[in-house]
C-alpha cells in the first residue's frame, strides 16, 4: 500500500480535490454521503456526513407509551428488525422484572437467527456487488426470499417486524413455519457450495479484498467497533456468548474470528456466521419446548423508576437500549446504541492511503445500515 | 475474392465502376449488420445475465422477450437529450459521433466467408487497431467535456487502460503474421484450412482474448464505467440518443473483437457442412457468449492491479511467445 | 451471579477508579436489574480521569448520552469490555443547563461522534472537542430536538393523544 499522507490543513496543495460519494450512489447502502479528499486516485481524507434519514426515533419515544413504541425499533435497522424488536422487549422486561416463558425465548432465538442470516446475505453480497460481481447479489436475494416468506407466515411482515411483545411473542409458530424452516435449512446447506465456488475462491475477489482496510485491535478498541467488523480483526467478542441473554446459553455454537482485519477477513467471518446461525436454528427446532408463548403482563406496562441498559447482538454489532423511566407509562428517555454509528467512524482512520475503488470495498465490508446511524 | 467479382453484380451495375459499387454495397452491408448485431447482442446479454442470476430476464415484450431491443430503441429515441450547462459543447457533441467511427470501419476487412468480404485491405487488422485508438480519444473527449469529476476519472482510467493493453494485443498477433506472412485477414483465414491456429498458438490466443476484453472495456476490466464506483464513468452525463451511440459502439467493438479472434485463431469460415458465413457468425457469437459469461461471473479488477497485469505479466509473456515462435519458424 | 474473575475485576476497578476520582461515589449495582455492574456518580468533573482509567483497563466507550431533567442535564458514559469477562461501567454526572464539560475525545476517538450527537440533540457544548458541529440534524438548524420543552413531550401542551 502507498504511504499514508495525512492531510494537514496548512499543507493542502493544489493537487488535492474533493469528490462527493453520495448521497445518491449505486453502492452506498442507504443515503450515505462520503466527502472524499483525493490526490489523483488516492484518498487523503474521508469525512462521512450523516443525517439524511433522521426520523427522530428517540424523540418519538417520549410521547408514546411503551407498547406504542414497539414498531419503531425494527425501523431503525431494518435489516435486523426482528433482533431489534426482541431487544426492545428484553429491555422493558428487564426494567419491569417480567419473566419470559421458555418457548417464547426459543421462538425469539429462531426468528432472530433467521433474520441474522437474511441480513448477512445482504451484507456479504452487497460487498461483492460493490466490487463488481453482480451475480452473487441476486443469488443471495433468492435465498433471502425464502426467509422473508417464512417470517411473513408468523409475523405478517417481511421486513419491519413487530412480532415480539413484552413477556414473549405475539403468536405461536405454525406447523407450516416449522416444516418450511427445516426445508430451508437443508437447501441453504447445499447452497453454501455455490457461493464458495463463485466468490470465495475467485482470484480477483481475493486480490481486491486482501490487505485492504485493515482495522487493528487498538483502533477497534478506541473507536468502539463491535460485531463482525471486530471479529475480523481477531477479537472474540459476541454478545451472545460474552453476555448471554435469552435462550442462547442453551445452544452450542462458535464465534468465528479471523486475525487479519482486512476486508476478506470480515467477509469470511460473515459467511462463517451464516453456518453458525443455521446450527443454532437447527438445535432450537430440535429442542423446542412446549408451553405458553406469552407471559401474563398488564395491558399497559408501568416500569418502576430507574434506568436500565440491555445489549444484544444485532447483525452489525452490539446494539443496546438504554431506557430511563420515571414511573409512568411513557418512557422518559430511550437511547439506542447503534453499532453502525461506531463502526462507520472507523473509516476516517483506516481509509487514507487507499484508492477510490478500495473505499467502496471497505465501506461495503463494514456493512453499515444508514437508517440505524441516523435513527 | 472481392464481392464485386461476383458475375451478376458486375453485369448489372458495370457502368458505375467496380470500386464505387463495392463501396456502396459495403456500406449497405455495414448499415445492415451493425444495428442487427447490436440489437441481437443487447437481448442476448440481458437473457444471459438473467439466467446466470437465476431469473428469466426480459419476458414481457414478444415471446420470451425477443422484441425487447426494439422497444428499448424506441424508448431511447424518444428521450430528451439533456445537455448540462457547463459542458464544453463542441467536444460534448463530437464525442459520441467519433466513438462510432471505429465501429463501422472495423467491419471492412472482416472475412465473413470466402465470398463475402467488403474489401480485403492489405494492411488488414492494422486498420481496425488504429481506428480503435481513435475511439480512445473520443472517450477522453467525452469524459473531459462532461464537466463532472466522475466522468473525468473514468475517462483518464480508460486512456491508461487502452494504451496499456494495445501492446499485448499487437504482440500476440505478431506470431500469426509471422506464420502466414501476410496482414490480410482473408489470407490468414484461408491459411487455417488444415489445423486452426489456436492449436499452434494457445498462449497468443489467451493473451489476445484478455487484451481485447480490456480494449472493449468489458468486465472484469470495466472499471472505466464501473457502476459501483463511478456511477457510469465517462458516459454519466449522456442521455438519450447519445448514450445509445456509446452503447452501439461498445457492442460493435465487441463483435469486431470476437470476429478478429475467430479469424486469427478459430479458423474463420471453416466448418463441415454449413456455409462459411454461418460458421463465422456461430464462432463469433460463441465467443461473445463467453465474454458475457465472464462479465457476470467476475468482480472488477482494481486499477493498479490492472496496469500491473498488463505491463508486468502480459507483455513479457507475449514477448516470450514471439521469440519462441520466431525461433521455431526459423528452425523448422 | 458474578464469577470469580468478574469479582476480581470489579475490585480492581473500584480501587483504580477511587484513586482516579476520589470525589466520585462508586457503587455496585445488580446486573440482572440494571444491565451494568458498576456505577460511578460524579459531581463536578472527572470525566477524563475516568476515561483514562477505563482505557488503561482496556474498556471501550460504548455510548454517550444525556438525559434532560428539567433543571439540569445528566450525562451518561457507558464503558464495556471485551478483553475480560463481561463488565459494564456507567458514569453519570449532573451538570447545569449551561455547563460545558470537557470532551474525552483525546482519550477515546469514538467520543468525537458520540459527543457531537449529544451536542446536536441537547445543546451541551464540550470543551476541547476537535470538531463540534451538527451531525444528524440539518446543519443550519437552530433548535435542539431532545430537550423536554421542544416539540411534543408530556411537558409541553403540544402532546399527541396518547393512552396515558
Amino acid at each position: 500500500m502507498l504511504n499514508i499522507k495525512t492531510i494537514d490543513d496548512a499543507t493542502i496543495n493544489q493537487r488535492v480535490y474533493q469528490l462527493n460519494l453520495g448521497p445518491q450512489h449505486p453502492s452506498t447502502h442507504g443515503v450515505m454521503h462520503l466527502l472524499l479528499t483525493l490526490d489523483g486516485e488516492v484518498v487523503v481524507k474521508i469525512e462521512p456526513i450523516i443525517g439524511y434519514s433522521h426520523r427522530g426515533h428517540e424523540k418519538m419515544a417520549e410521547n408514546r407509551i411503551y407498547e406504542q413504541y414497539l414498531p419503531n425499533p425494527a425501523r431503525m435497522d431494518y435489516l435486523s428488525g426482528m433482533i431489534f424488536n426482541h431487544g426492545y422487549c428484553m429491555a422493558v422486561e428487564k426494567l419491569c422484572g417480567i419473566e419470559v416463558p421458555r418457548r417464547a425465548e426459543y421462538i425469539r432465538v429462531i426468528t432472530s437467527e433467521l433474520n441474522r442470516i437474511a441480513s448477512h446475505f445482504i451484507g456479504t453480497m452487497d460487498y461483492a456487488m460493490g466490487l463488481g460481481a453482480i451475480t452473487p447479489f441476486l443469488w443471495g436475494w433468492d435465498d433471502r426470499e425464502n426467509i422473508l416468506d417464512l417470517l411473513e407466515m408468523i409475523s405478517g411482515s417481511r421486513l419491519t417486524y413487530s412480532y415480539g411483545r413484552f413477556g414473549g411473542v405475539r403468536n405461536d409458530i405454525t406447523k407450516e413455519f416449522y416444516d418450511g424452516t427445516r426445508k430451508f435449512i437443508d437447501r441453504l446447506r447445499s447452497r453454501f457450495w455455490d457461493y464458495e465456488n463463485l466468490i470465495n475462491q475467485n482470484v480477483i475477489f481475493i486480490k481486491r479484498s486482501k490487505e485492504v482496510g485493515v482495522i487493528s485491535k487498538e483502533d477497534a478498541l478506541a473507536f468502539g467497533v463491535t460485531g463482525p467488523t471486530l471479529r475480523g480483526s481477531g477479537v472474540k467478542y459476541d454478545v451472545r456468548k460474552n453476555e448471554p441473554y435469552s435462550a442462547y446459553p442453551e445452544f452450542k455454537f462458535e464465534i468465528p474470528t479471523r486475525k487479519e482485519g482486512d476486508c476478506l477477513a470480515r467477509y469470511q467471518v460473515r459467511m462463517a456466521e451464516l453456518e453458525q446461525s443455521v446450527n443454532i436454528i437447527e438445535q432450537a427446532l430440535d429442542h423446542l419446548p412446549p408451553g405458553p408463548v406469552r407471559a401474563k403482563v398488564p395491558r399497559f406496562v408501568t416500569p418502576p423508576e430507574g434506568d436500565c441498559y440491555v445489549t444484544f447482538e444485532s447483525a452489525r454489532g452490539a446494539a443496546g437500549f438504554y431506557i430511563v423511566s420515571d414511573g409512568t407509562r411513557v418512557p422518559y428517555r430511550i437511547k439506542v446504541r447503534a453499532p453502525s454509528f461506531s463502526n462507520l467512524f472507523v473509516l476516517t482512520k483506516i481509509c487514507p492511503g487507499h484508492f477510490l475503488a478500495d473505499i467502496v470495498a471497505i465501506f461495503g465490508s463494514i456493512d453499515v445500515t444508514v437508517p440505524e446511524i441516523d435513527r | 475474392m472481392n464481392i464485386t467479382q461476383l458475375p451478376y453484380i458486375k453485369d448489372i451495375y458495370g457502368f458505375l465502376g467496380s470500386d464505387v459499387m463495392s463501396g456502396l454495397v459495403g456500406l449497405l452491408i455495414i448499415a445492415a449488420l451493425v444495428p442487427l448485431n447490436v440489437a441481437a447482442l443487447v437481448l442476448v446479454e440481458r437473457k444471459v445475465a438473467g439466467h446466470i442470476q437465476l431469473r428469466p430476464g426480459p419476458m414481457e415484450v414478444g415471446p420470451h422477450g425477443i422484441l425487447q431491443t426494439l422497444i428499448d430503441a424506441v424508448k431511447l429515441l424518444g428521450k430528451e437529450m439533456v445537455t448540462p450547462g457547463l459542458t464544453d459543447k463542441p467536444l460534448y457533441w463530437l464525442s459520441p459521433i467519433i466513438v462510432v467511427a471505429p465501429a463501422f470501419v472495423g467491419f471492412i476487412p472482416l472475412p465473413f466467408s470466402p465470398l463475402v468480404q467488403i474489401k480485403d485491405v492489405n494492411v488488414g487488422f492494422l486498420l481496425i487497431f488504429s481506428f480503435s485508438s481513435i475511439g480512445v480519444i473520443s472517450i477522453l473527449m467525452g469524459g473531459w467535456a462532461s464537466n463532472n469529476k466522475y466522468s473525468l476519472i473514468g475517462a483518464v482510467r480508460s486512456v491508461a487502460q487502452n494504451v496499456a493493453y494495445e501492446i499485448p494485443l499487437l504482440l500476440s498477433v505478431m506470431p500469426i503474421v509471422m506464420m502466414t506472412n501476410t496482414f490480410k485477414l482473408g489470407e490468414i483465414a484461408q491459411a487455417q484450412s488444415g489445423l486452426w491456429f489456436i492449436f499452434y498458438q494457445p498462449i497468443a490466443a489467451i493473451i489476445f482474448f484478455i487484451a481485447t476484453t480490456a480494449e472493449t472495456n468489458r468486465a472484469p476490466f470495466d472499471l472505466v464505467e464501473g457502476e459501483s464506483e463511478l456511477v457510469s464513468g465517462f458516459h454519466t452525463e449522456y442521455t438519450g440518443m447519445r448514450f445509445s451511440l456509446f452503447f452501439l459502439a461498445e457492442y460493435t467493438n465487441m463483435v469486431i473483437a470476437a470476429a478478429l479472434f475467430t479469424t486469427f485463431f478459430l479458423g474463420g469460415w471453416y466448418g463441415p457442412v454449413l456455409p462459411g458465413a454461418v460458421w463465422f457468425f456461430a464462432k463469433t457469437y460463441f465467443l461473445l457468449f463467453v465474454v458475457m459469461w465472464m462479465r457476470w461471473t467476475y468482480p472488477r479488477i482494481r486499477f493498479d492491479q490492472l496496469m500491473n497485469f498488463a505491463w508486468k505479466v502480459l507483455i513479457p509473456i507475449a514477448l516470450v511467445n514471439l521469440f519462441i515462435t520466431a525461433i521455431v519458424l526459423k528452425v523448422l | 451471579m458474578l464469577t470469580a474473575g468478574q469479582k476480581k475485576l470489579l475490585v480492581e476497578l473500584k480501587s483504580s477508579l477511587a484513586e482516579a476520582v476520589p470525589e466520585g461515589q462508586i457503587s455496585e449495582s445488580d446486573y440482572a436489574k440494571k444491565g451494568y455492574h458498576l456505577e460511578v456518580r460524579l459531581d463536578k468533573g472527572g470525566l477524563r480521569r475516568v476515561a483514562q482509567t477505563m482505557l488503561d483497563k482496556r474498556f471501550m466507550l460504548e455510548t454517550v448520552t444525556a438525559v434532560d431533567f428539567i433543571d439540569s442535564f445528566e450525562l451518561v458514559y457507558l464503558y464495556a469490555t471485551y478483553y475480560h469477562q463481561y463488565c459494564r461501567v456507567l458514569t453519570r454526572i449532573r451538570i447545569a443547563k449551561d455547563a460545558q464539560p470537557y470532551s474525552v475525545s483525546a482519550i477515546y476517538p469514538a467520543a468525537i461522534w458520540l459527543e457531537r450527537e449529544v451536542y446536536d440533540f441537547f445543546g451541551i457544548r464540550f470543551q476541547e472537542h476537535p470538531d463540534l458541529k451538527r451531525i444528524i440534524n440539518p446543519d443550519d438548524a437552530d433548535y435542539f430536538p431532545l430537550l423536554k420543552n421542544f416539540g411534543k413531550t408530556k411537558f409541553t401542551d403540544q402532546i399527541d393523544d396518547i393512552l396515558c
